[in-house]
């Protein structure tokens, strides 16, 4: 089955050249959507050779617009398993082969990697950690996310290509974690979690979501109920 | 007449200059209408005691809140939906890099 990882990568110049290594070894094609970076992204992924395929946002439009484009992406170049993926490196490649196990034995239409499935993760701030458990009940009382979610804000999923197109996620920005989340679960997807191993360092917890970011989350989640 | 009447007429009157050298009479029937509720406060007395509220003033300020918050909210789902046409545009603009 040929698997495509979907890495959206913004101001990543530092890390991408690594995930892309690492990730490579996992999957059939990479597809790294740019989404409008300014500081030598697209020329790191381009040196990486032809083989990596690379999306150029001309403006910057969010993690979620991203994942769009590189979800429709890899479906014209006939992706059957998409895989997301974080360009800081802070998801260890090694967890694919879990997340696309179930798709492949055709179990599971969609498995989301949580980070509090098994091992502890490394280097998390406290402060994150209990933003987590407030999006969680969040997530559970405002959107209808069955609170057996154990990861309410995953950044690393794989889905088969028919749920990727019986997804219709329309947030831009972060706000589409969760709205990925309700719409597998409250329809008739097949989902599952498993654990993945995330490293925070202290460069992707400088250059990751402020704590603030919650609130503009909501702020999207209500907003884009009506737009 | 108060020195706030003569602020607000004098603004309205500078409205309806600008307006109708625009030739956009209808935005005469605003300016209009908030004149006379400036110089006559009690005359939205009337409305205020309709609806169960004390003064003319209050019915007043409450109905400005609640207008401003509907026209806000919509501007915002306006933004929301140009936002999303913009990632739209940009989308299949990156998609033609295809190989």
């Amino acid at each position: 089955m040929k698997v495509v990882a979907v890495i959206p990568a913004y101001k990543e110049s530092e890390r991408i050249t690594n995930t892309i290594h690492g990730v490579s070894s996992f999957v059939d094609t990479i597809i790294v959507v740019d989404d409008g970076s300014c500081d030598g992204t697209k020329e790191k992924v381009i040196s990486l050779g032809p083989h990596i395929i690379f999306l150029e946002h001309a403006l910057n439009r969010g993690q979620g617009a991203a994942l769009r484009t590189g979800n429709e992406g890899a479906l014209k170049i006939g992706a059957e398993i998409i895989v997301h993926i974080d360009a800081d490196g802070q998801h260890d490649p090694a967890c694919i082969p879990a997340l696309i196990q179930p798709l492949i034995q055709g179990t599971h239409d969609i498995v989301f990697g949580s980070r509090f499935l098994g091992s502890v993760p490394i280097g998390i701030p406290k402060t994150r950690l209990l933003l987590l458990q407030c999006a969680k009940s969040f997530n559970a009382f405002f959107m209808g996310i069955p609170k057996t979610v154990t990861d309410p804000q995953s950044g690393i999923r794989a889905m088969t290509r028919f749920a990727s197109m019986h997804i219709p996620f329309r947030q831009d920005r972060m706000a589409h974690c969760s709205e990925i989340l309700q719409l597998v679960t409250c329809g008739s997807l097949r989902w599952k979690e498993v654990p993945v191993d995330v490293r925070y360092t202290e460069a992707s917890v400088r250059k990751g979501q402020r704590s603030t970011d919650a609130l503009k989350i909501v702020w999207h989640l209500l907003i884009g109920i009506f737009a | 007449m108060l020195p706030i009447q003569i602020i607000f007429i004098s603004f309205f009157l500078a409205a309806l200059w600008f307006t109708w050298r625009r030739k956009a009479y209808a935005w005469s029937i605003l300016w209009i209408l908030a004149s006379i509720i400036i110089l006559l406060p009690q005359s939205t007395t009337v409305i205020a005691h309709a609806v169960g509220v004390g003064r003319g003033v209050d019915v007043v300020v409450y109905a400005s809140i609640a207008i401003l918050f509907v026209l806000i909210f919509r501007l915002y789902i306006a933004v929301e939906r140009l936002e999303r046409q913009l990632t739209e545009m940009v989308k299949r603009d990156a998609l033609k890099q295809l190989p």
